[in-house]
């Protein structure tokens, strides 16, 4: 029996990961012995882990991946959902960047420092972000500059400058660029007033120029050792979260982010809606739930009070920061909010188109809650009725979803504005549509509205 | 120029020792070694002010449960 190496896991000499019988093991090295040893016997391993900020595991006494070269094998706890930096909303980030930096402070503290700091080594755990990679730490040698400075300031500070003060979109630059957004681009895209600050002049305009200024220049290694002084990192570590700290985003003014304020449902509708897929969430045993188009997560939260491991998904950044910030205030350890474009997904990024997994890649999900989108997938985005069936049945066995007519004025609304070309999108198509996949467990109309209400379940193929 | 020179005669990115697996990059190296006393200052008036704000602060809530 041997495991399945994960197909991100390979840039890293220190070890490897695996999966085996759906679990996941994560290999060390023997060149990577020291270093280990180190995090653990130093106790930096023990009070990262307990105070929620690294990943859990145990040593596993023989290993079972039946590989050569392994000092030790780990079992880590299981995170239900992988996410990626272009799928979190700005907290998301922040939050991750503060928790990067607070590790490394405490790794200073206990003889050792990070080695990477990249953004996909976060996920978030019971709502927090946590590190993933037990292998990111090395000893501290005290003269020695951070090796993963200019992957911080890629991975978190230039996005969180660039979303913070000018678009909050820049995130999905992660899409194009797998280790983070080029300095340069940083630098010409912040307004001209950061360069008055002297943290965001050195980390983000002088750092550019230096990179550029020193690109080819090849270093006479046998030179006398450089000196960068403990108190010189912890200064830069420092100078990091300040800047961090007071980078700020205020999620208001976009589309959605009104929308349960707006006139789609009257008041009693609109709680019918509300006690109608709490009831239909009961009908279903599911630990993990997938909702799409959630606005700021109200339905989300149902499931996730009921135990499901929720993942809330939204096209709008603002929509998930509100989700993602109610949820933290909460404790809500179920839920995750995420920005995704249900009309282009997560897609397969980096070497070879394995290293990130796409959102499909991800599932299937017990559940999938798709309220108040069809009409936007398919009038909006002229997706047909099958299709749409389709790529729903691919995501989860079973499905709560809302059917909203031509006659809605939500409709109304798309279509004022263009040419119905939609002959097809009835109820009757609809059922018909759906039908061919799912069998359809109850309906029910939300209360002084036309919307329609369906739990199904796929058929199996 | 000058300066660039001292600090590149100086610069060792000699990493035998660690076990980095990714690129400094040779501009954020050197960077950093470039800024280290400022950051060291900074860092050093910083965590002084705090210290006195801190004691301050002690002083004066003793005086008021007084």
């Amino acid at each position: 029996m041997s495991g399945e190496r994960v197909s991100s896991s390979f840039r890293d000499p220190s070890g490897s990961l695996f999966t085996l019988d759906g679990a996941i093991y994560r290999q060390v090295n023997e060149e990577y012995k020291a270093h280990y040893d180190q995090l653990i016997e130093s106790g930096l391993y023990r009070e990262l882990a307990e105070a929620g900020l690294m990943v859990a595991h145990e040593e596993v006494a023989a290993s079972p991946l039946g590989v050569q070269g392994a000092y030790k094998v780990l079992k880590p706890e299981m995170i239900p959902f992988i996410s990626y930096p272009y799928e979190w909303c700005f907290s998301q980030l922040k939050d991750a960047a503060l928790a990067t930096l607070e590790i490394q402070k405490k790794a200073l503290d206990h003889g050792m420092i990070l080695k990477d700091a990249s953004a996909y080594n976060i996920q978030f755990l019971r709502g927090r972000p946590v590190l993933i990679d037990t292998l990111s730490f090395e000893t501290y040698v005290e003269g020695h500059p951070w090796i993963a400075y200019k992957q911080f300031c890629q991975h978190f500070l230039a996005p969180l400058a660039m979303m913070s003060l000018k678009d909050v979109r820049f995130n999905q630059l992660f899409r194009i660029y797998i280790d983070g957004v080029p300095l340069d681009m940083a630098s010409s895209v912040l307004p001209y007033r950061t360069r008055f600050s002297f943290s965001m002049l050195l980390h983000i305009h002088l750092h550019a120029k230096s990179q550029k200024r020193y690109e080819d220049v090849i270093i006479d290694k046998q030179k006398t050792p450089s000196k960068m002084s403990k108190q010189s990192m912890l200064g830069l570590i420092d100078s990091l979260e300040s800047v961090i700290k007071g980078l700020k985003w205020s999620a208001k003014g976009t589309e959605w982010v009104d929308y349960y304020q707006d006139d789609s449902y009257t008041a009693e509708g609109l709680q019918h809606k509300l006690r109608l897929v709490n009831q239909l969430l009961d009908m279903v045993d599911c630990k993990t739930v997938w909702d799409l188009g959630a606005n700021t997560g109200v339905y989300s939260r149902i499931a996730s009070e009921k135990g499901a491991t929720t993942v809330s998904f939204d096209i709008d950044p603002a929509c998930v920061e509100l989700n993602y910030l109610e949820a933290v205030k909460n404790g809500d350890s179920g839920m995750l909010p995420l920005i995704l474009d249900l009309t282009n997904p997560s897609p397969r990024i980096g070497w070879a188109n394995e290293e990130r997994m796409s959102v499909m890649d991800r599932g299937p999900a017990d559940l999938v809650i798709a309220l108040a989108l069809v009409h936007h997938l398919a009038i909006s985005n002229n997706v047909p009725l099958g299709r749409i069936a389709e790529f729903l049945a691919g995501m989860g066995s079973h499905l709560i979803i809302e059917f909203v007519p031509k006659t809605d004025p939500k409709v109304q609304k798309l279509l004022a504005t263009r040419e119905d070309v939609f002959p097809h999108y009835t109820q009757e198509a609809f059922e018909a549509d759906f039908g061919t996949l799912f069998e359809i467990l109850r309906s029910e109309q939300v209360r002084d509205s036309e919307r329609i209400i369906y739990l199904m379940r796929r058929i199996s193929q | 120029m000058m300066c660039t020179l001292i600090v590149l005669c100086l610069m060792v990115l000699s990493t035998s020792k660690s076990y980095a697996y990714i690129d400094p990059g040779t501009g954020s190296y050197l960077l950093q070694m470039i800024a280290a006393g400022v950051l060291a200052g900074s860092f050093f008036v910083k965590t002084f002010w705090r210290r006195i704000k801190q004691g301050y602060q002690r002083l004066l809530s003793k005086r008021q449960t007084k």
